[in-house]
C-alpha cells in the first residue's frame, strides 16, 4: 500500500508531464520513500494511478539498480561498486571484508534489518574508485579502514 | 508531404538501386536480393535494434550499423558480407550463446528455430566462454494453459513483448530486467489472464515463449500442413495447419502470409483440435424407434428418397451453415430450389432474413469486396455495432497497428468496453441495441441540425436530443465525432453484428453513408461477420429472398424463423440442416425444439451430434474444415483457398459429396462433382466471382504485402436487395439489466465448444457487467452470482468491466450449460435481467 504522503508526491509529478505514464519514475522514487523498497501491489498501485499495465511499471523498474524491486533492504542499503575501475582497486576485496564484518553474503540482509550489502555497476565515481553508495551518501576512495570506521558509526 | 515520393541511390555490396527515401537499410538489402540475419527485426513491430545480428558497414562510417533501424541516404554504399560484418555476426550468436541453454534435444523449438540456423549458418562452432552459465529458472513455467515458458534459452529480442502490446494490445508482457539478465515474462511470472492468442509463442525465435498443448508431441519434420484459412470469423485469417498420424497437432500463422500475417487469435491458434475430436460423426445414424442407430449411406439415402417425394416445393426447408464452403453452400442452395423446388432458405438460424438482406445493401456488400487494409487508410474510421475486439480480434489486430502509424481517428460506439478502446480518439458508450439513434443523432449533427436529403422523410421530424436521450449520449460526445467526420475527406465504417440482432439500425447505416457520401467524403463501409463464410453464404444465394450474386429468386421463400413457424403450423414438413445448430442458437430454444419436433422428416448433417442432431431422423457425418478443397469469402469479400490435410474420420464424407449424394437419389446427374468445376458454375451463376483470383492462395510472399485485392469479390450486376425498416424494439420493463448477447473472444457458436484446448480456457460460463454496477451491487469479479429473467435464470461467474455501459448484462452465446437463448422468447421485448449474489 502506498502512502498518502506518496501518493501526494505522484499527484504532483503528474503535474510535470504531458501524459500520465511519464512519471512513472517520480511515482517508483516516491514508492520507495515510503519503506526503503517498492512491493508488488506498490507496482499494481502505481498502475492503475498512471493508467499503465503492471507489467510496464515493474519493466521501467527493474531496469534500474536504485529501485529495490519487491526486495526489503536494511535500515542502510550498503551498494558496492565492482565495475572496472573500482575493481581494479580492489572492490573484490573491500566486498569479502564486508561480508566477513557483517556475517552475511552480498545480496542479504543482517538479521536485526540493519545493513543489506549489494553490488553494483559503476556509480559514475570512477575518479576516487574503490567506492560505495550507502543509502543517498556516497563513500570515496575506501580502504578496509575507512569501512570499518564508517560501519561503527551507523551501529 | 502527401503524395510527395522522394527517392534515393545507394550502392549494395556495389549493386545500384534506387528505393524510396527513409527506406529501412535492410528492407533495401532483401530487395535487392541480399540476405541479412535478423533476431529483433519484425516487420510491423517497431524497431528496437537491440540484437545487432544485421549489422552492416557502410562506407564512410566507422562503426558498423544495425540495418533493421538505420535508413539509407542517398548515395549511401553499403556492405553486407565484408569480413568485419561477418566477423560481428558469429560474436553476436557467441554472446547470445554465452548464457543460452543449448538444451536442443528437449526444445520443442529444434528443428525450427532461429537460433539453431542461425549459428548453423553464421556462427561460431566453439564458445570461448569458461563462466557459469547464467539460469533464469530451474524449470520451465506454465505462464498460462496454453503457454509455457522457458526463460534460459532467450534472445533478448522483445518480439514477444511488442507483438504482446503494439499488435494484440493487451501489453501483458515486459522485459524485466536488463542486459543478460532481461527476462521477458509476465508480471511477476503470474499466470496470465490475457487474449491467450500465442502470437508471443508465435513470433518468438527460440524455444522460449512454447504451446502448451503442444509439449513433447512432436517434432517440426514429423509433422505434414496445409496452408489454409480459420475455420472461426469472418475475418478469414491463412493459416497452416499440421497433423502427425491422422490427428491434427497444430495450426500456425506464417509471417508476411495472408492478411493476418504471423498473427492469430485463440480461436485460430489453438481451436483447430475440434477436427480430431473423438466425438465426430463417423456414420450416418438413422431413428429407429426412439433412438439415432448407425446406418449404412445406402439406408440413409433411401430413408431420405423414400421420405421426401421430387418437387415437394415449399413444404421443404434448407437451412445451410455459413461455415461450409461456397462450392458446398452453391449446390446445397441448387439441390433446394431446383432438385426440392423449394425457395426455403437461410444460412442462419440468428437473425431475420429481411434484416440480413437489408444489412448486406447497407454496408454495399453487393457493390463488391472492401478490403480493410482501404479502411485503413481512411482518415476517420467509425466501429459500430461490433464487439470487434472479441468477435473479430485479428481485425482488431490489424485496426490497432495501423491506427498507431499513422495519422488518422478512430471512433467506436459500443454499449461494452472493448481492448480497442486503448487506441480509440474518441469511445461513445451508447445504450445497447440503440446504434439507430446514434447513427440518427451523428448524421443530424453532421448536417447541424438539418437532415441531409439524402436522410429525407427518416429524419424529417427527429431531433437529435430526443436521439441523444434515446442513445443514451451525451450531445457533447456526438458533436465531437461529427466534427472529426467532418474534418476528413475519407471515412470508413466497420458496422458488425449487432446491426443484425437490433435491424432497426440498418437503415440508418445507410443514411449516414449517403449523407457522408453527398457531402463530398470518400466512403467505405465493411461489414464485421462472426462466421468464417458468412459472406460467402449470402452470396452463393443460400437466402429466402435473393440467388447467387444477390440476384433475384423466381419465388421468395422463408427464412429460418418463417420456416419453423411454419413447421410448428404444421405447414413445413421437412427440413434439411447442414452443419447449422438451430435448436442451439435460434433465439427462444423452447419453441425451436418443438416446432423441429413437428417435423416428419429432419435430415442434419453435421460433424457432431449437435443438440439439432439430437431430433433428427437421419444425421449424415460430414467433414470438417480440414478435410476438404474449396473457398471461404472473408468479411471484407475476398475468395481464400481452404485446403484437405487429412481424410473425413471413418465413413464421414466431404460435404459437397454428401449434398451431391443427397440430389443424385432424384437427378443422377446433379453435380458438379468437384469443387473446382462448382466454383467455375459459381463464377457464371453470380458475376461478383466471375473474375475473382485466386492465385494469390498459392504463394507466399517475403515483401509483407498482405492486401490482395484482385482476390475480392466484385459488384453485382444483377443484386435485387431492398432494405426494410424495423419498428424499433422494445424491452421488458422490469429487470436492472438489458441482456445482450455475441461471442466471447475465446469462442465462436456452439461450434468452438468442441476444442479441448479452448474448453480449458474458459469452462464456467461468465456474466459481465460494468464496474460501477457491480460496485452499487456490493459484488466483484469472480463473485458466483445468479443471472434470473423472466423465462429463464442460472448461475455465473462475474466478470466486470471498467469502461462498460452501466445497465447492461453480456452473457456469451457459447455456453452448453447457459444457453442465452434461454432468456429470450419469441415475440416479447428484449429481456431484462437480475443479478445477485449467490451464498452457499
Ligand atoms: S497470448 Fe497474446 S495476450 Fe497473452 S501474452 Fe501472448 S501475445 Fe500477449
Ligand atoms: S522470449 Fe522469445 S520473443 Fe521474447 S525476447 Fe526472448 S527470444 Fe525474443
Ligand atoms: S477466429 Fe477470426 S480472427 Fe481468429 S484466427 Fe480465426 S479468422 Fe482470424
Ligand atoms: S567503476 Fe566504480 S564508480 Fe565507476
Ligand atoms: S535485427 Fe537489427 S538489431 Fe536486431
Amino acid at each position: 500500500m502506498l502512502s498518502e504522503r506518496a501518493k501526494k508526491e505522484i499527484e504532483a509529478a503528474l503535474r510535470k508531464y504531458p501524459n500520465r505514464k511519464s512519471a512513472v519514475m517520480d511515482a517508483l522514487r516516491a514508492a520507495q520513500k515510503d519503506k526503503g523498497h517498492i512491493a508488488k501491489d506498490d507496482m499494481d498501485e502505481i498502475a492503475s494511478i498512471l493508467e499503465m499495465r503492471s507489467v510496464e511499471v515493474n519493466a521501467a523498474a527493474a531496469f534500474y539498480t536504485m529501485y529495490n524491486v519487491d526486495r526489503p533492504v536494511g535500515k542502510y542499503h550498503i551498494q558496492v561498486c565492482r565495475n572496472i575501475s573500482c575493481s581494479l582497486l580492489g572492490a573484490e576485496h573491500l566486498i569479502k571484508h564486508m561480508e566477513r564484518a557483517l556475517s552475511i553474503k552480498t545480496g542479504e540482509t543482517t538479521p536485526d534489518k540493519r545493513f543489506t550489502l549489494s553490488t553494483v555497476e559503476c556509480l559514475g565515481s570512477c575518479g576516487t574508485a574503490p567506492m560505495m553508495q550507502i543509502n543517498d551518501d556516497y563513500h570515496e576512495n575506501l580502504t578496509e579502514a575507512k569501512i570499518d570506521e564508517l560501519l561503527k558509526k551507523l551501529e | 508531404m502527401h503524395g510527395v515520393i522522394i527517392m534515393a541511390t545507394v550502392k549494395i555490396n556495389g549493386k545500384e538501386i534506387t528505393v524510396q527515401d527513409n527506406t529501412l537499410i535492410l528492407d533495401a538489402a532483401r530487395d535487392a536480393g541480399f540476405e541479412i540475419p535478423t533476431f529483433c527485426y519484425q516487420a510491423d513491430l517497431m524497431g528496437i535494434g537491440s540484437c545487432r545480428m544485421c549489422l552492416v558497414e557502410i562506407e564512410g562510417q566507422k562503426k558498423l550499423q544495425p540495418s533493421c533501424i538505420t535508413p539509407v541516404l542517398h548515395g549511401m554504399s553499403i556492405n553486407t558480407e565484408t569480413p568485419t560484418v561477418i566477423s560481428a555476426r558469429a560474436s553476436m550468436l557467441e554472446f547470445l550463446l554465452a548464457n543460452h541453454a543449448l538444451d536442443c534435444p528437449v526444445c520443442d523449438k529444434g528443428g525450427e528455430c532461429e537460433l539453431q540456423d542461425m549459428v548453423y549458418k553464421y556462427g561460431p562452432h566453439k564458445g570461448r566462454h569458461a563462466e557459469k552459465k547464467f539460469k533464469f529458472q530451474e524449470k520451465d513455467y506454465a505462464l498460462s494453459p496454453v503457454i509455457i515458458k522457458n526463460s534460459n534459452r532467450c534472445v533478448q529480442c522483445q518480439k514477444c513483448v511488442r507483438v504482446c502490446a503494439e499488435v494484440v494490445g493487451a501489453n501483458v508482457l515486459g522485459a524485466l530486467g536488463r542486459g543478460d539478465h532481461q527476462e521477458e515474462t509476465s508480471f511477476f511470472r503470474h499466470f496470465l489472464d490475457c487474449d491467450q492468442d500465442g502470437n508471443c509463442i508465435e513470433v518468438c525465435p527460440v524455444g522460449c515463449f512454447m504451446r502448451l498443448p503442444y509439449r513433447y508431441r512432436t517434432r517440426p519434420w514429423d509433422l505434414k500442413g496445409a496452408d489454409t484459412v480459420c475455420p472461426y470469423c469472418g475475418t478469414g485469417c491463412r493459416m497452416v495447419i499440421e497433423h502427425r498420424d491422422g490427428v491434427l497437432i497444430r495450426s500456425k500463422a506464417q509471417l508476411g502470409v495472408g492478411l493476418n500475417s504471423e498473427t492469430l487469435c485463440a480461436r485460430g491458434r489453438f481451436g483447430c483440435d475440434f477436427a480430431s475430436s473423438t466425438e465426430r460423426l463417423k456414420t450416418p445414424l438413422i431413428r429407429r424407434g426412439g433412438s439415432l442407430e448407425p446406418a449404412s449411406w445406402e439406408e440413409a439415402l433411401g430413408y431420405i428418397k423414400e421420405h421426401i417425394p421430387v418437387n415437394i416445393g415449399n413444404k421443404m426447408g434448407g437451412i445451410a451453415s455459413p461455415r461450409l464452403t461456397n462450392e458446398e453452400l452453391y449446390l446445397f442452395q441448387k439441390l433446394l430450389r431446383d432438385i426440392f423446388g423449394s425457395p426455403n432458405l437461410d444460412s442462419t438460424a440468428r437473425w431475420e432474413p429481411e434484416a440480413t438482406e437489408g444489412f448486406i445493401k447497407a454496408t454495399g456488400m453487393d457493390e463488391g469486396g472492401v478490403s480493410v487494409f482501404d479502411c485503413m487508410e481512411s482518415d476517420s474510421v467509425l466501429v459500430i455495432g461490433s464487439h470487434l475486439s472479441d468477435e473479430n480480434p485479428v481485425t482488431d489486430y490489424i485496426v490497432r497497428r495501423i491506427k498507431n502509424t499513422r495519422r488518422m481517428s478512430l471512433i467506436i460506439a459500443s454499449p461494452r468496453e472493448m481492448k480497442l478502446d486503448s487506441s480509440a480518439t474518441i469511445k461513445l458508450r451508447h445504450s445497447p441495441g440503440r446504434e439507430a439513434a446514434v447513427l440518427d443523432a451523428i448524421a443530424l449533427a453532421v448536417n447541424a441540425g438539418k437532415p441531409s436529403p439524402a436522410e429525407g422523410a427518416a429524419l424529417k421530424d427527429a431531433k437529435i436530443e430526443d436521439l441523444i436521450a434515446s442513445a443514451g449520449v451525451t450531445k457533447g460526445a456526438v458533436e465531437q465525432i461529427a466534427q472529426r467526420l467532418l474534418a476528413a475527406n475519407s471515412i470508413a465504417i466497420i458496422a458488425g453484428m449487432e446491426f443484425l440482432r437490433h435491424p432497426e439500425g440498418i437503415p440508418e447505416l445507410g443514411l449516414l453513408k449517403e449523407a457522408l457520401k453527398s457531402s463530398g467524403k470518400k466512403v467505405l463501409v465493411m461489414p464485421a461477420l462472426d462466421r468464417a463464410n458468412q459472406r460467402g453464404a449470402w452470396e452463393m444465394g443460400v437466402h429466402p429472398a435473393f440467388g447467387p450474386g444477390y440476384g433475384p429468386v423466381k419465388d421468395k421463400g422463408l427464412g429460418c424463423a418463417g420456416m419453423l413457424e411454419a413447421a410448428n403450423r404444421g405447414d413445413l414438413d421437412m427440413m434439411y440442416i447442414a452443419g447449422a445448430d438451430v435448436a442451439a442458437m435460434h433465439p427462444d430454444e423452447e419453441f425451436t425444439r418443438k416446432a423441429l419436433l413437428k417435423l416428419k422428416l429432419l435430415v442434419v448433417q453435421d460433424i457432431f451430434l449437435s443438440e439439432t442432431a439430437k431430433l433428427a431422423h437421419v444425421v449424415l457425418p460430414g467433414s470438417s474444415f480440414a478435410e476438404k478443397e474449396g473457398t471461404f469469402t472473408n468479411q471484407e469479400g475476398r475468395a481464400q483457398i481452404i485446403r484437405k490435410l487429412l481424410p473425413p474420420p471413418g465413413k464421414a464424407k466431404r460435404d459437397l459429396d454428401v449434398i451431391r449424394a443427397v440430389g443424385e437419389v432424384y437427378d443422377p446427374s446433379f453435380g458438379p462433382k468437384m469443387p473446382v468445376l462448382v466454383l467455375d458454375e459459381i463464377r457464371n451463376a453470380a458475376g461478383m466471382y466471375a473474375h475473382v483470383s485466386l492465385a494469390f492462395n498459392n504463394k507466399r510472399n517475403t515483401e509483407n504485402k498482405l492486401d490482395n485485392r484482385h482476390a475480392l469479390v466484385q459488384g453485382s450486376a444483377t443484386s435485387a436487395l431492398s432494405v426494410t425498416r424495423f419498428s424499433a424494439a422494445t424491452t421488458e420493463p422490469e429487470g436492472r439489466f438489458h441482456l445482450t448477447t455475441g461471442n466471447h473472444l475465446f469462442h465462436s457458436g456452439r461450434f468452438s465448444r468442441r476444442s479441448g484446448t479452448l474448453l480449458g480456457l474458459l469452462s464456467a460460463a461468465v456474466v459481465e457487467i460494468s464496474e460501477k454496477d457491480a460496485a452499487s451491487l456490493n459484488l466483484k469479479s469472480g463473485d458466483k452470482v445468479k443471472v434470473k429473467g423472466r423465462h429463464y435464470e442460472a448461475i455465473l461467474s462475474l466478470k466486470t468491466k471498467k469502461g462498460s455501459k452501466e445497465g447492461v448484462a453480456f452473457i456469451a452465446e457459447n455456453y452448453d450449460d447457459v444457453p442465452v437463448n434461454r432468456f429470450f422468447k419469441k415475440g416479447e421485448p428484449a429481456p431484462r435481467v437480475d443479478i445477485t449474489k449467490v451464498t452457499y
